[in-house]
């Protein structure tokens, strides 16, 4: 049979029919449509599961807000606010909204114990064992306690002041027997400092803001991650209801048009550092208007007035320094405010009811000026506004239980007899318990053997948040061995040798102790809401378990089985005092604090107790008995103190009668009585000619602190704070102008401590003369969306001192600028 | 074109007088939504943010700045939705139902017309495919599908979060939702409790209440867009900033 | 016109120069009978290429872990408690507190009952494996899910179930009296299960035929039965969807007077 074309067109034809005939490509059609929608295979498609809530408490800042988590089976998808927390009713910040990417970055975190085995910083490690990795540690330490150095092993803690953990850490180097415990610097060290000299105890800052009429916020970010920020911005958004419309008038004292001063209802801008001359002008007009609360002066304060001591010489008092220095006039010349401001501002101050001085420096990751503290808190003595409802409460700590005494054997005997290597305690330093600044000068400045032998690094990333100009990265360099209990890849974990992790947020069993800035006294109990991902350790659990390899007497000292017992045993304490578990979401504790009547316990053992906190997650007394201004003081007057007895002893101690020469020791200018009160020194960093100065400040919605930046925060930023690899540095078009510089121009920076790179941003809102440079930026660890992302300020700025604390002053310093 | 009236009509109020610009409504959004992370996150003609703050300034000089903060989600216009009305595929159209904006992703062919019509620039287009460092898809929420390269989205007002209230109100035999059961990501999270949700159409709930504030606003009013996210603020030049006034056109309250 | 006419007379008388009969039609070609075989060699092949080759080779066909009778388990004697066959179903496919639908239970509901994997209730091979692959380790059954909707679609069962009021067979027909389960056909392009387009292959979806008095009156098929009243009066309908994509959804809310249900955020996320 013969096949022509035509029958080959045929053929073709008939099945091209055919197949139309058939749901072949219609079907395809309609698959392949389905196939371009649907099949993207490398997209992630999340695993479906049963929903649940549980409750928390956060703990990636101070603040301690109650978190409830969203999850999906075992995985957290999403981390939200709760609603039945006293501390924050519903709302929470973006860190902690944005927690997860933390929680479950892989690349930013250890998921074993590492051994190093690349350069130091160069963040190469391999993985080892726990039992590998604790004994090895525990080797090292016995073998300094055998060389009879155990002064050699040294701790940087970032945990909160007086929570189980650094407790623990602090008893580890204690049993061990050095000295060299160190806490990072927090705005805590000022407060409690302050408290001490002024009223004798050296308790936590509990501001009443809630209940106050007229707040002078000088300092702290107070809307922008200052204390707890949960429980600070629900009160603002109270107070701004437009229905209602009765909350205090806020006035913020700040050097920068920030969110806080922006929105508040005043602004007064001094230039930064000198906030201590600011408040005591506001006192001079206080005082000469008779804007004082003249009762509670005479019957509670010591040196208002001009008084005579105990070797019969007449003594200046508050009163006549404020009067005789701090002059409206005088004062707008070292702080740039005007007098007619400031009269204005002292009078509105003293007119009003129950007006409250808060002082603070950013979000108070950082220690603020303890002068300027005293300064403020003077204004509240002034009137009479301390240890009453809507002022400054006088706190004691939390009443938990404390361990049984450490008993070193001789060897740790004799080196907790060796003197702290900060110099902290000593009579040049009496008055602050953690200067690690100081540590790294010590390594840096030794010959031979450095002092340090072993470094344990807890919850704390020094190497980038400390201000000293890149000093304690340099330090490290000089430390044989040094041990990260981070969690996170940070940079001080990249000069690590040993890397022991702890958990993170939301895998870990904690106390959140005494939110920042709380009226009341509160512990939150942080319930692990996963189950640790990787093979990490609680940092508690794995300092029991070291004291345990190190064996006696180091392991005596800690009985327990792990941090648990240990942490239980501490809040044994809470179960014997009065306070609450559960919280009436109709009654803000603000409102029943203010009332001062006295709560019952509601549970009866300690057993009752621990079952409540695991389920609400925390414990608060609120109330608090007022006025009892008698017995509150424990100053060597009894009373409040202007004139500090405190800090005269310890200028005596210090220079053995010659307090001229105690004060130059504690870094004090002043001479005579001032130097005892609260006054006005500046506080500067680098040394050199007056010109620009650089400002470091924090971003809210940028972590700051010891933990990484999630990138979902990345998302809020403009693009005028950091564009691609560069940080952008505020200042006024007028500075601007002067120096030739366009907006967006790329200039360097310069101080004594080092230098940056950074862009123009040209804004109304800085203060002429001044640079901001945004805090939380130039990683040189962690993951992508964090390394090499801007400069950090840090790294410009060192060297000042604050007088009689000795911490670092990191708000101003000197620097030069040319274009790059 | 005037809308056909549904029974719900969802909104938003925003008091810029509590509102401290803190970002939180974004990262919870963010959180909530399934958002892309991409590479570069401080590109912003690049990333993706539904609730994207704005800043604006009163422009006076130093000690008188003032900075305050527009957070803007999509604005689920009620009239003559101009993303709707260009959309060439029918991937996004409005629920005359509830007032809501929906964008299909799968249906979006990724022309990107209605990033180009909305007057607000509250339309994103995934440039690239998410980047999820290992281990991060961990966090995704399975109530939102995770959006592919080449497709537009935006706000979508938590539509997921008013199927998750409307089972639970089922499950507890009810068919209709309380005011404040059904509210967005943002809502819920902001510490200032700066945003209100509700139905519009409800005239006791409270978002309806606030919506008739004497100083409650719109932005880009004069087009007629009708959007249903209102502001509040009792600044005169934060309320200039919402419209491209005249001079002597802007009426102080 | 001229023209048109001649053309028509044209076709027809060449035809019929050459074959004639049969195929001397108006509408066809004018081809040889060589030339129609040679059509139909085409057509034929391609028929079954379409009808029964191309689904071959479409769907891979999967076997489930092990096979599960829904007969045996939800007979009330075991101890499956519920009044209808609707709570029968809904004694392990339950509502959680949230209104979520728990879809194909997880072990922890198999366990409520299989608790000792030492202890098997009947003889089966399949409770065999069951027990001891899955209970003893503690593993969930990977169980591929006909239903399984794309990543796209959101479906509340809640709404449907509850508070419409459809059965459950309705939508997924007599699964729940089966004692085997089915063939697990997968679309080799899609990566979606066969019973999301329906197992005719042609695609053609008889979800929901009007109902008349008297016409349905077996138990098996009351449960597909439903009465819906509108302005006109009553109206029943005999409900059982063959396929579940948007336009069987959108078909049965329109009879249902449920079009506002029809906007599309309603079913995608």
């Amino acid at each position: 049979m013969e096949i022509n074309r035509r029958n080959f067109i045929q053929l073709l034809a008939g099945g091209a029919a055919g197949i139309h005939m058939t749901p072949l490509p219609w079907k395809l059609m309609d698959d392949i449509a389905i196939w371009t929608q649907n099949n993207w295979p490398w997209v992630p498609k999340p695993e479906k599961g049963r929903f649940d809530h549980e409750k928390s408490v956060c703990t990636l800042c101070p603040g301690g807000c109650g978190i409830e988590v969203r999850k999906v089976g075992d995985r957290a998808v999403k981390i939200e606010g709760r609603t039945d927390y006293p501390v924050n009713p519903g709302g929470i910040c973006p860190l902690g909204a944005g927690g997860l990417q933390l929680l479950y970055d892989e690349t930013i975190r250890f998921t074993s114990p590492m051994k190093r085995v690349g350069p130091r910083g160069a963040g190469q490690f391999t993985a080892i064992s726990w039992s590998e990795a604790l004994a090895t540690l525990a080797e090292r330490i016995g073998m300094l306690r055998k060389e009879g150095r155990p002064e050699a092993l040294a701790a940087v803690d970032g945990n909160r002041r007086g929570n189980a953990e650094g407790t623990l850490i602090r008893r580890l180097l204690e049993s061990v027997g050095s000295p060299n415990y160190f806490r990072m610097p927090s705005i805590e060290d000022t407060y409690t400092t302050a408290n001490l000299l002024m009223q004798g105890n050296p308790g936590p800052m509990a501001y009443d803001l809630e209940n106050a009429d007229y707040i002078l916020s000088v300092g702290p970010a107070l809307i922008e991650g200052w204390g707890a920020p949960g429980r600070v911005i629900a009160a603002w958004g109270r107070w701004h209801e437009s229905s209602n419309g009765n909350g205090p008038k806020v006035v913020q004292v700040e050097s920068r048009a920030s969110n806080t001063a922006s929105k508040s209802d005043g602004w007064v801008a001094p230039r930064p550092g000198t906030e201590a001359a600011l408040a005591l002008g506001l006192a001079h007009v206080m005082i000469r208007e008779k804007l004082v609360d003249l009762s509670f002066l005479s019957n509670y304060t010591h040196g208002f007035e001009d008084w005579t001591d105990e070797e019969g010489r007449n003594r200046k008092g508050f009163r006549s320094m404020v009067l005789d220095g701090y002059a409206p006039a005088e004062v707008e010349g070292i702080t740039g405010v005007s007098a007619d401001r400031i009269v204005a501002i002292g009078r509105e101050f003293g007119k009003a009811k129950s007006p409250l001085a808060l002082y603070g420096k950013g979000k108070g990751n950082l220690n603020g000026s303890l002068l300027e503290c005293m300064a403020v808190q003077s204004l509240n003595a002034l009137k009479g506004n301390i240890n009453k409802p809507g002022g400054a409460v006088v706190q004691e700590g939390l009443p938990v239980a404390s361990w049984a005494d450490v008993s070193p054997d001789a060897v740790a005997a004799r080196g907790l007899e060796t003197g702290r290597l900060n110099g902290s305690g000593s009579p040049r330093l009496p008055l602050s318990e953690s200067l690690v600044e100081n540590l790294s000068r010590a390594v840096l400045e030794s010959n031979g053997t450095p002092p340090v032998d072993t470094l344990l690094v807890f919850a704390a990333n020094p190497v980038y948040t400390l201000p000293d100009g890149g000093a304690f990265g340099k330090a490290l360099g000089k430390i044989p061995f040094i041990v990260s209990f981070s969690p996170f890849r940070d940079e001080t974990a990249a000069m690590a040798d040993l890397i022991l992790p702890d958990h993170t947020n939301l895998e870990k069993l904690e106390d959140v102790v005494w939110p920042t800035g709380l009226q009341y006294p509160f512990l939150g109990l942080s319930r692990p809401v996963v189950r640790p991902l990787y093979k990490t350790r609680h940092s508690g659990d794995a300092v029991i378990a070291l004291a345990g390899k190190i064996g006696d007497p180091v392991a005596a000292a800690f009985p327990w089985g792990g941090f648990e017992e240990a942490l239980k045993e501490r809040l044994r304490g809470l179960a014997e005092s009065p306070g609450l578990t559960s919280w009436d979401e109709s009654k803000p504790a603000w409102e029943t604090f203010a009332r001062g009547r006295s709560v019952s316990p509601d549970y009866d053992s300690f057993d009752d107790l621990w079952d409540q906190l695991e389920s609400s997650g925390f414990w608060y007394r609120p109330t608090h008995a007022f006025y009892t201004w008698l017995s509150c003081f424990r100053t060597p007057s009894g009373k409040f103190e202007f004139a500090s007895g405190r800090l005269e002893q310890a200028v005596k101690a210090a220079a053995g009668g010659d307090a001229g020469d105690g004060l130059r020791k504690m870094g004090v200018e002043a001479v005579g009585d001032q130097a005892y009160m609260p006054h006005y020194e500046q506080t500067l960093s680098g040394d050199g000619e007056e010109g620009l100065k650089l400002v470091p400040y924090e971003l809210f919605n940028v972590s700051t602190d010891r933990l990484p930046n999630p990138p979902f925060l990345t998302k809020t930023l403009f693009d005028t704070q950091l564009r691609k690899d560069e940080s952008f540095v505020k200042m006024n078009p007028a500075t601007a102008d002067r120096l030739g510089l366009e907006q967006g121009e790329r200039i360097r920076i310069q101080s004594d401590a080092g230098e940056v790179k950074a862009r123009v941003d040209r804004f109304e809102g800085a203060m002429p003369g001044y640079l901001y440079l945004p805090m939380g930026f130039g990683h040189t660890a962690y993951g992508i969306y964090q390394k090499g992302k801007g400069v950090n300020p840090m790294n410009l700025v060192a060297a000042g001192k604050d007088p009689l604390s000795g911490q670092s002053v990191w708000w101003s310093a000197r620097v030069r600028v040319s274009k790059a | 074109m005037k809308a056909t009236e549904g029974k719900y009509k969802y909104g938003m109020v925003i008091n810029l007088d509590k509102c401290t610009g803190c970002g939180t409504c974004t990262v919870a959004c963010a959180a909530e939504n399934n958002l892309s992370v991409i590479r570069d996150e401080t590109d912003k003609q690049r990333t993706i943010s539904w609730m994207q703050l704005f800043k604006v300034t009163n422009g006076k000089p130093f000690p008188d700045t003032e900075v305050s903060y527009f957070p803007r989600p999509c604005m689920h216009c009620h009239n003559h939705t101009p993303c709707v009305s260009v959309c060439p595929p029918t991937a996004t159209k409005m629920d005359y139902n509830n007032g809501i904006v929906s964008q299909i992703y799968t249906r979006c062919i990724g022309c990107r017309y209605c990033q180009a019509a909305c007057p607000y620039q509250a339309r994103y287009f995934n440039w690239w495919d998410g980047h999820f460092p290992k281990g991060t898809e961990r966090y995704l929420s399975p109530e939102v599908s995770v959006r592919m390269r080449g497709v537009v989205e935006k706000c979508s007002f938590c539509h997921h979060r008013l199927m998750r209230a409307k089972e639970q109100a089922y499950a507890e035999d009810r068919r209709e939702l309380e005011d404040g059961e059904y509210i967005t990501a943002c809502t819920e999270v902001c510490p200032a409790e700066a945003i209100t949700f509700g139905d519009l159409n409800d005239p006791d709930s409270k978002v309806a209440k606030l919506s008739k504030h004497p100083q409650a606003f719109r932005l880009l009013e004069r087009i007629g867009t009708e959007p249903k996210v209102y502001y509040i603020s009792s600044k005169d030049w934060v309320r200039r900033m919402a419209d491209n006034y005249h001079p002597n056109e802007f009426q102080p309250v | 016109m001229e023209n048109q006419s001649n053309a028509s007379e044209k076709r027809p008388q060449g035809g019929s120069n050459e074959s004639g009969g049969l195929l001397n039609s108006t509408f066809l070609p004018p081809f040889s009978l060589k030339g129609w075989l040679f059509v139909l060699a085409g057509l034929v092949p391609a028929l079954i290429v379409g009808w029964v080759v191309f689904p071959m080779v479409l769907y891979s066909s999967q076997q489930q872990p092990f096979n599960f009778s829904h007969v045996v388990h939800t007979n009330p004697d075991i101890g499956i408690e519920g009044e209808t066959e609707q709570e029968l179903c809904m004694y392990c496919h339950y509502f959680r507190e949230d209104g979520t639908f728990v879809g194909i239970p997880g072990m922890d509901t198999c366990t409520m009952c299989h608790d000792d994997p030492e202890f098997p209730y009947g003889q089966t091979e399949d409770e065999k494996i069951f027990l001891e692959q899955y209970v003893a380790e503690g593993k969930e059954v990977p169980w591929l899910v006909y239903s399984d909707q794309p990543e796209c679609v959101y479906f509340s069962h809640i709404a449907h179930v509850k508070m419409g009021g459809l059965t459950c067979g309705q939508c997924h027909g007599d699964h729940g009296r089966s004692e085997t389960l089915p063939v697990y056909k997968e679309n080799r392009l899609t990566g979606y299960s066969i019973d999301i387009w329906g197992r005719n292959i042609a695609g053609y979806s008889k979800n929901i035929k009007p109902a008349e008095a008297g016409m349905y009156e077996t138990e098996d098929d009351e449960q597909y039965l439903r009465t819906i009243e509108t302005e006109q009066g009553e109206e029943t309908y005999h409900i059982k969807m063959s396929s579940m994509k948007m336009d069987d959804c959108a078909e049965c809310h329109t009879i249902h007077h449920q079009e506002q249900n029809n906007a599309c955020f309603v079913c995608h996320k």
